[in-house]
């Protein structure tokens, strides 16, 4: 597996475990973009992050940074600070990971799954879509520049239970924020609570460019459900996603429009692509070969 | 991409595509989803949704249309879109067609032809009447080596008889066998076999050639 | 007295015990065991409940069961009146046991595979797929002469545990990275049991069949 050489992936802050993945004192290894790396938990929130050279011996030290629930760490010089997530600060919240999962595919088609909500009635049917009412409403996508993300707005859709918390189902409000081209999060309006928005994340470990990691924490309000339920709910969730993720192809995301026919409610995933694509992403992309 | 040549090949049973069911298949290395509405012959298409990729041979079959399982995307018989379920006041553009490849239905046979000109006949095995399924069976080898292997096995005093590259006729006492051979990729061959005569009639005579054809499989994989 | 489950959604041999809890119309109370990445099956606390450190377990009325080919039995003994989930007649029990059997056993490989791939489990994925495929081939050779016998199930004319015990990780073997391009017999009867009344899907199994 060789390490890209693509800026634009190297220049990120990206998910490569969690705290509580090993005991203090312990590391682990992993893949980050095809680069070996060894990750230690030196005491109970302290981590150091280390290149592996082609023998497996540690090279050199690299940049760790320990938040929302995970440990992120650069290959290259970030252009970006991790993002600010105001909502994991606040006392009120549950606020968990829920481990990693495995997806073979592009980290950017994770990404774009997580934007998407014409998918609920099939893929999370009775929980996030029902099948009888699958309209996708117009909502606006706005690329903030001051902080280089994409936003879609004014997002709804109905939903049977949209959380762990719900006792029935309700037209549920979404934002979506792309943070960086490996992490995504949403806010959605609380069960019967429209002043209060459960925060979920999405980080993306690409291991290369069609296998990855998938980090998903929570800052959710919800009094009464176990952490362990709102973590099945999660992985319910995403288990459900992922059978698709997988299946795919190609597994590498077209940039190119005329490869792959977006309609309206792909409006997230077309700013997305075209986000990309400004930044001349070669990793994890997939460019029609010349016959 | 895989290559796509002008020559008709056998992809599966018949019998085993059962109405409102989408299938996969690999021809050749080429993905693709072969599926029946409630009613009529079965279609071959590329295994690919045109809008976000997903495999349609994991779609589900609804009012004559093969839907995609991703957003619910729904496909006419021809491949043209016909049902957007997030607009379902939007009449879906012409430009939205899945990639649909010929198809034939013969001797109880599923054949198609993925090539973009597509002029080459069916293989001719005599009259389409009468033909009884045995099963498909999938071998863990290159389709010269099974070729070699159905040359060699021991049809109970049968021989092979190929007719054109994609398939073979066995003729054995009072019974013909026809071998439909399925290049899946460069290590993996599928035999569809059906069979017509007297030795055919009955499920206990179909089940023993079933048994049969397991041991033509065991015995070329068990050749290096 | 109620029924008990200690259960984690993600778990096909949960989900075994599930379908037919489901089948048979019984309720129960559902235990949620933080399998990943809590790791609660391996705890002190879950070891006094089942030594072996696995889940399914079912509690019902004073009696506690691990291992999901088991519970099946145990469900099937007590609760299906018809006698149809588990049939007694000679010729068609031995062959129920026969496959329950291999469900624990052989078809468990696609288990493997699964965690591997979707929890990150350090085991060899090439063998739990090859093992697996071959699984998979005995099954489909098997529903293959049912189906030129005119049947649909493993054993009998009507689906007994041993559908419900080899259903799982079967349908849920594209977790683990295994088509099923190879067995159009075994597709078949995964459709035919998806088809069955109160049937309920888990994540990674299409609610539309």
């Amino acid at each position: 597996m060789a390490v890209t050489t693509d800026r634009a992936a190297l220049n990120e802050w990206i998910a490569c475990g969690w705290p509580e993945k090993v005991v203090p004192g312990g590391k682990y290894r992993t893949v980050l973009l095809g680069q070996e790396i060894e990750v230690r938990r030196t005491g109970v929130s302290s981590f150091e992050v280390f290149e592996c050279d082609g023998h497996g011996e540690l090279s050199r030290s690299l940049p760790v940074q320990a938040k929302y629930c995970c440990i992120f760490t650069t290959l290259g010089e970030p252009i970006r600070p991790l993002p600010k997530i105001p909502e994991f600060d606040e006392a009120d919240r549950r606020i968990t990971g829920c481990g990693s999962v495995g997806v073979h595919t592009s980290p950017f088609r994770i990404i774009e799954n997580f934007l998407d909500m014409a998918h609920f009635s099939f893929v999370h049917t009775d929980i996030l879509g029902a099948p009888e009412r699958t309209e996708v409403l117009a909502y606006k996508t706005e690329h903030r520049k001051d902080v280089d993300e994409i936003w879609a707005i004014d997002c709804q859709f109905y939903q049977p239970a949209a959380s762990k918390a719900s006792k029935g189902g309700q037209m549920t409000h979404y934002a979506y924020r792309v943070m960086s081209p490996f992490s995504v999060m949403l806010y959605k309006n609380v069960f019967d609570d429209p002043t209060r928005n459960d925060a979920i994340c999405l980080f993306v470990q690409p291991i290369d460019e069609t296998e990855c990691l998938a980090y998903m924490p929570l800052a959710i309000v919800d009094r009464e459900s176990a952490l362990t339920s709102i973590i099945d709910f999660q992985q319910t969730i995403f288990a459900q996603d992922r059978v698709i993720l997988e299946n795919q192809r190609p597994a590498l995301l077209p940039l190119d429009p005329t490869i792959e026919l977006p309609t309206r409610a792909d409006a997230s995933s077309i700013a997305f692509r075209r986000w990309l694509k400004a930044k001349n992403f070669q990793f994890g992309v997939y460019e029609k070969k010349a016959a | 991409m895989a290559e796509r040549p002008d020559r008709w090949i056998g992809v599966a049973l018949d019998r085993q595509i059962k109405p409102g069911s989408s299938n996969p298949a690999i021809v050749g290395g080429n993905a693709i989803a072969v599926w029946r509405a409630e009613k009529g012959p079965a279609n071959v298409w590329e295994d690919r949704c045109p809008h976000r990729g997903m495999r349609l041979s994991f779609g589900f079959v609804r009012d004559g249309m093969l839907r995609c399982i991703y957003h619910g995307w729904g496909y006419e018989l021809g491949g043209h879109c016909a049902s957007i379920p997030a607009h379902p006041d939007l009449a879906p553009p012409k430009t939205i067609c899945a990639n649909v490849y010929r198809s034939e239905e013969r001797y109880g046979i599923i054949w198609t032809n993925l090539s973009e000109s597509p002029n080459a006949p069916l293989p001719d095995a005599g009259p389409d009447q009468g033909w009884q399924s045995i099963r498909s069976v999938y071998v863990a080898r290159q389709v010269a080596a099974v070729k070699g292997g159905l040359a060699s096995f021991d049809w109970g005093g049968g021989r092979v008889e190929e007719i054109g590259e994609g398939a073979a006729l066995v003729n054995a006492g009072g019974l013909s066998l026809l071998i439909a051979i399925q290049p899946v990729d460069e290590s993996k061959t599928g035999l569809h076999v059906v069979a017509k005569g007297e030795g055919a009639k009955d499920a206990k005579a179909r089940l023993a050639w079933a048994s049969r054809l397991e041991r033509l499989r065991g015995s070329i994989e068990a050749q290096s | 007295m109620a029924i008990k489950l200690y259960d984690y959604s993600l778990s096909g041999s949960c989900y075994k015990v599930r379908l037919l809890l489901g089948f048979l119309d019984l309720e129960y109370e559902r235990h949620p065991i933080g399998f990943y990445p809590e790791r609660e099956h391996r705890t002190e606390t879950f070891r006094a409940i089942n030594p072996l450190g696995q889940i399914p377990v079912l509690e019902d009325d004073g009696i506690r069961l691990r291992d999901a080919q088991a519970i099946l039995c145990h469900l099937a003994n007590k609760y299906d009146m018809s006698g149809l989930w588990l049939p007694r007649a000679p010729e068609l029990y031995g062959l129920v046991m026969m496959w329950l059997m291999f469900a624990g056993g052989e078809l468990m490989a696609a288990s493997a595979a699964r965690l591997h791939d979707l929890l990150g489990y350090d085991l060899d994925i090439e063998t739990a797929r090859r093992n697996a495929h071959a699984a998979f081939r005995i099954l489909d050779d098997h529903l293959t002469r049912r189906e030129i016998e005119g049947g649909t199930w493993i054993v009998g004319d009507h689906p007994t545990i041993a559908d419900v015990a080899c259903f799982p990780y079967t349908a849920l073997s594209n977790d683990g990275g295994i088509g099923l391009e190879d067995y159009p017999a075994l597709r078949n009867w995964l459709r035919s049991f998806m088809h069955l009344p109160k049937f309920d899907a888990m994540s990674g199994i299409s609610e539309f069949a």
